[in-house]
């Protein structure tokens, strides 16, 4: 029975801690004691049933209390903390700054990252989609697109898809709103919205009627278009615009969603395309524009699918071997399109997100410190309210909720902060991916940031706490306000400044390394000058300049005309600009006197369209031989200028000027009239392919890109040139007017903005720490008074005190640079992907880094330190 | 404006478990366990607390200065260390007065209404 007794006891005891605990230490003993004698008189009176009931009644009582008890203690503990915070305006500002910018971009990178990185496509079959690429490498071809031909026989002799669309971009003119309007399309299949699973949001999907030959013409607009041009009026569906020569009616509008692989205003069917449409292009294998998109059937893997179409690629491998011949390495590239859109993103994300967690770690480890420090204070308090019998988890509870507090506010300043510059953020992710649209703060942002605030409240709070409640005891103990502090907290102190210190230099070095690499990128030769050159796009209207010979004309009629203009000193016409995209034309060529040997590779080279002076415009320099001249017309041979990189590698040490060459299996023949210098076409990080460039005059353009020397601030001529435009054909627009020094910035925009935020990161982080390492050394000075004053009563000199404090902060901070070097060494490999001839480990940055934050960290303890050196040892020693 | 109503503005409502604990108090000082077998004993078992709602509800009232701890304890012989014995304080009588004044004038209301048969006599 006794037993019985005490093991009922024991449960009873256990059940009481559901119980906060300091209710427990005021009441547990005694409700112990009364419960024994309720659990006694209950087996008397009632037997099992009695002692049954008795615990039922117990058991729900004691939980029927602990709720309100718990919320009870918190707001108390809160209120106090709140006290407490308003008693140390200035501790509390500074927590909740530096924890409000920790937190603050996390929750601003995170937003990105959720958005980006984690969320499923907003498709509705988003997790199903593939896109399909052909690939030739040996052909120098990569990412092909694919012919009409091609695009069936994937559609018909695949097994693991159950929709395959295509999709290539075209530009039409709009008429009849104000200026000619360049209208960029989409064509695409009928079912393409119904295969990526969209619904407009207003009007009906293209049906298989609207892409019959001869179909009335229909559109649907994509959201942003509509915003932009129609101000999101609904009742745009079913009115009808002019758009070149015809009629077309919008039958639907999209919802907001990424665009890709291009960001259209319109979409239309693949009939709408004349090129499309032709029965010669529709016959010929080889003429390849479209992108195609498949779905795969459900539960079908992107594995399953990838073996499942390089099948259909060995068919056809089989049947067409003149198309596909087996020197060419032909197979086909199957990707998930979430990852073709994200891909992009991903590392430099990833290094942002990793930037932003080391920031608040060294947040967190600062409001540690601070918090230390401010124990030293409040030891006094602390042992007071230990001696009246608050307990050691009662005290560490209570210093944990002060921590919540901070963080919590620090949190919703961090979310403000995030707010702020969400703008910023979506611009710049818009360089690396066309998910950016959809960013914005939602509820997983918010619970993210909340995560993060009790996170940060654990690892800022509970080593003070923890170092609280071991000395409290001694606090009172030691009595004055010149208690020692134990020697663990003052090392706890130092290895928390050591931390800041190492993170700091990670930061610095990560960021160090972005804007060296920018620097190199900024410094690349591009092989031609951008500046006071104006740039613009004319997509002549299809129906209207529907021969070569009409294209050649306007443009050689504008080019002349411009050439008139006041403040111009050239103009030229090119197929594609420098810096300015990704688009290329590749293609394999046959040298004169050498016979094609079947199964070896035939060279490659990428081809450009300009005219006569775009060498003289751009100071593209001719090396050897000349560039196009007003002679170079049809009628004449062909004739083409090859850059430096192409003539080394084809010809060598030979005289490329007057070899020949055919791009059409010897039905033609081109010779080369000239050399000129490389030129930085895709990027100034990337070196220069083989090039061949061919006249204008010769090979006519019907979409092209102006490039207009000009003798002051290229964007001043730029009206002239459009009301030129408009005399010649006031339906012609131009698009995308911008200056070549623009389009060059912004080819470097993304590492740039990398660069940026990095930066920022790391001088939070160096700000953070500095103002840290000198608040502890400020500390341990004046904590040190008496000591001081000691030693300068014995004949220290002020020099010397100086010394000692400053040497004190510079070891710690030493040994933080050693630490950092180690990770930074460990770690920015990571970063390697996102530099620019500048390795992950190289010299100048890190001893450039080390200065800086030795500086640092040398001008944040001089202050404490020249206090210390003003020591008057009569007065430092009177206080004892 | 009433005893009770002031009560209820300062320090929240009286439940009818707090008022039992205060109407065993009124009597004698008691400890916890006394005060579980007076209060069953005055309902004659309709009202039973649990050590964990007694002592909830005895918290609230020593917060609210209703009862105190008694400092003198009984002769050693009855003694058991380990109880508390609390005391009713002046104001913890006046808010139980007050109670017992507006539970008669809502009786009252009911006599009146003859939703009781007779007035009982405690």
């Amino acid at each position: 029975m006794a037993s019985a007794d005490s093991r009922a006891l024991r449960f009873y005891r256990a059940l009481l801690r559901v119980l906060p605990f300091d209710f427990r230490g005021d009441f547990g003993p005694e409700m112990e004691t009364v419960f024994h004698e309720q659990h006694k008189e209950a087996g008397r009176r009632g037997g099992v049933a009695g002692v049954l009931r008795l615990w039922w009644e117990t058991i729900v009582g004691i939980f029927k209390t602990a709720p309100g008890e718990h919320v009870a203690m918190f707001a108390q503990d809160a209120n106090f903390a709140l006290r407490m915070m308003r008693k140390n305006p200035g501790f509390t500002l500074a927590a909740v700054l530096t924890l409000g910018l920790g937190i603050g971009a996390n929750s601003a990178i995170f937003s990105v990252v959720n958005t980006v990185l984690l969320k499923p496509l907003p498709y509705e079959h988003g997790d199903r989609l593939v896109t399909l690429q052909q690939q030739a490498p040996r052909a120098g071809m990569l990412g092909q697109p694919f012919s009409v031909a091609e695009t069936n026989d994937y559609r018909a002799q695949s097994h693991s898809l159950d929709g395959l669309v295509e999709y290539h971009n075209m530009n039409f003119i709009l008429l009849g709103r104000g200026e000619p309007e360049r209208v960029e399309t989409g064509v695409v299949s009928w079912n393409y919205f119904d295969v990526f699973g969209l619904k407009p949001l207003f009007g009906r999907n293209f049906r298989p009627d609207d892409e019959q030959p001869g179909a009335p013409a229909v559109l649907m607009l994509s959201y942003e278009y509509w915003i932009r041009s129609f101000g999101g009026d609904p009742t745009v569906v079913n009115k009808t615009f002019t758009m070149n020569d015809k009629l077309h009616t919008v039958i639907g509008i999209l919802p907001p969603v990424p665009q890709y692989p291009d960001e259209n205003d319109v979409y239309m069917p693949t009939t709408a395309c004349p090129f499309r449409s032709r029965p010669a292009f529709i016959a010929n294998r080889q003429s390849r524009m479209m992108r195609v998109f498949g779905r795969m059937k459900p539960g079908i893997t992107v594995s399953q699918a990838r073996a499942d179409l390089n099948g259909v690629a060995s068919n056809l491998q089989k049947a067409y071997p003149k198309d596909y011949p087996p020197s060419i390495d032909y197979s086909i590239r199957t990707s998930a399109l979430e990852e073709e859109l994200t891909h992009n993103a991903r590392p430099t994300m990833l290094v942002l997100l990793g930037a932003a967690g080391f920031v608040l770690l060294i947040a967190c480890a600062n409001v540690a410190n601070l918090n230390l420090a401010r124990m030293v204070r409040r030891e006094r308090e602390l042992a007071v309210r230990a001696a009246l019998g608050a307990g050691r988890v009662r005290m560490f509870r209570q210093l944990l909720t002060e921590s919540f507090l901070l963080a919590l506010i620090g949190g919703g300043l961090g979310l403000l902060v995030s707010w702020g510059g969400l703008n910023l953020l979506i611009s710049f992710a818009a360089r690396f991916t066309p998910r950016a649209r959809e960013i914005h703060m939602d509820g997983t942002v918010l619970l993210f940031t909340l995560a993060v605030a009790v996170l940060t409240s654990v690892l800022s709070g509970t080593a003070p706490a923890l170092a609280a409640r071991d000395t409290v005891v001694d606090g009172l103990k030691e009595g004055g306000v010149q208690s020692t502090i134990g020697v663990g907290r003052r090392r706890l102190r130092s290895l928390l400044i050591v931390a800041q210190v190492a993170v700091s230099f990670l930061l610095l070095i990560g960021a160090g390394l972005m804007l060296r690499s920018f620097q190199k990128l900024q410094h690349v030769d591009p092989g031609f000058q951008p500046e006071n050159v104006l740039t613009m796009q004319i997509g002549l209207d299809f129906t209207k300049y529907n021969t070569g010979d009409k294209q050649r004309a306007f443009f050689e009629s504008f080019l002349d005309k411009i050439q008139t203009q006041s403040g111009v000193k050239s103009a030229a016409a090119s197929m594609m600009i420098p810096l300015n995209g990704t688009m290329r034309m590749t293609g394999d060529f046959q040298l004169e006197g050498q016979t094609p040997v079947p199964g070896q590779k035939l060279p490659v080279a990428d081809f450009r369209v300009v005219s006569e002076s775009y060498f003289d415009t751009l100071h593209i320099p001719v090396l050897q031989g000349r560039g196009f001249t007003r002679a170079d017309r049809p009628g004449v041979p062909d004739v083409a200028v090859v850059n430096r990189t192409a003539a080394r590698h084809y010809w060598g040490t030979q005289d490329p000027i007057g070899k020949r060459f055919s791009a059409d299996n010897g039905q033609t023949w081109t010779q080369i009239v000239g050399v000129v210098g490389d030129v930085k076409q895709y990027g100034l990080d990337k070196d220069a392919a083989d090039e061949i460039y061919v006249s204008m005059a010769q090979n006519p353009l019907m979409d092209a890109m102006l490039v207009v020397k000009t003798e002051t601030e290229p964007m001043s001529v730029a009206r002239g040139i459009i009301e030129l435009l408009y005399a010649m054909d006031p339906n012609q627009p131009a698009a995308h007017v911008q200056s070549l020094e623009q389009v060059r910035a912004e080819s470097v925009a993304a590492p740039r903005l990398t660069a940026n935020l990095l930066s920022l990161f790391a001088l939070l982080a160096l700000t953070i720490a500095a103002t840290g390492i000198g608040g502890v050394m400020a500390l341990a000075v004046g904590q040190r008074r008496h000591e001081i004053g000691v030693r300068m009563a014995i004949g220290a000199r002020p020099g010397e005190i100086l010394r000692m404090v400053l040497g004190q902060g510079m070891g710690l901070a030493l040994v933080g640079v050693v630490l950092g070097l180690v990770g930074a060494l460990a770690l920015t490999r990571l970063l390697q992907r996102l530099l620019f001839e500048v390795g992950p480990t190289d010299l100048l940055t890190f001893v450039g880094v080390a200065a800086v934050l030795s500086t640092a960290t040398l001008v944040a303890c001089y202050v404490p330190a020249r206090r210390a050196a003003r020591v008057d040892p009569i007065i430092a020693l009177r206080v004892e | 404006m009433s005893p009770a109503q002031n009560h209820d503005e300062s320090t929240g409502p009286l439940t009818p478990a707090m008022f039992h604990v205060l109407l065993a108090l009124a009597g004698d000082d008691l400890h916890g366990y006394a005060i579980l077998k007076e209060v069953e004993l005055r309902t004659s078992g309709k009202v039973k607390l649990s050590t964990g709602t007694l002592y909830g509800i005895i918290k609230r009232l020593l917060a609210d200065g209703m009862i105190v701890e008694r400092r003198s304890r009984p002769a050693e012989a009855d003694d058991d260390e380990r109880r508390r014995y609390y005391r009713l304080t002046e104001r913890g009588r006046e808010v139980a007065a007050a109670e017992a004044e507006r539970m008669d004038e809502v009786l009252s209301i009911a006599r009146a209404r003859h939703l009781l048969k007779k007035p009982r006599t405690a």
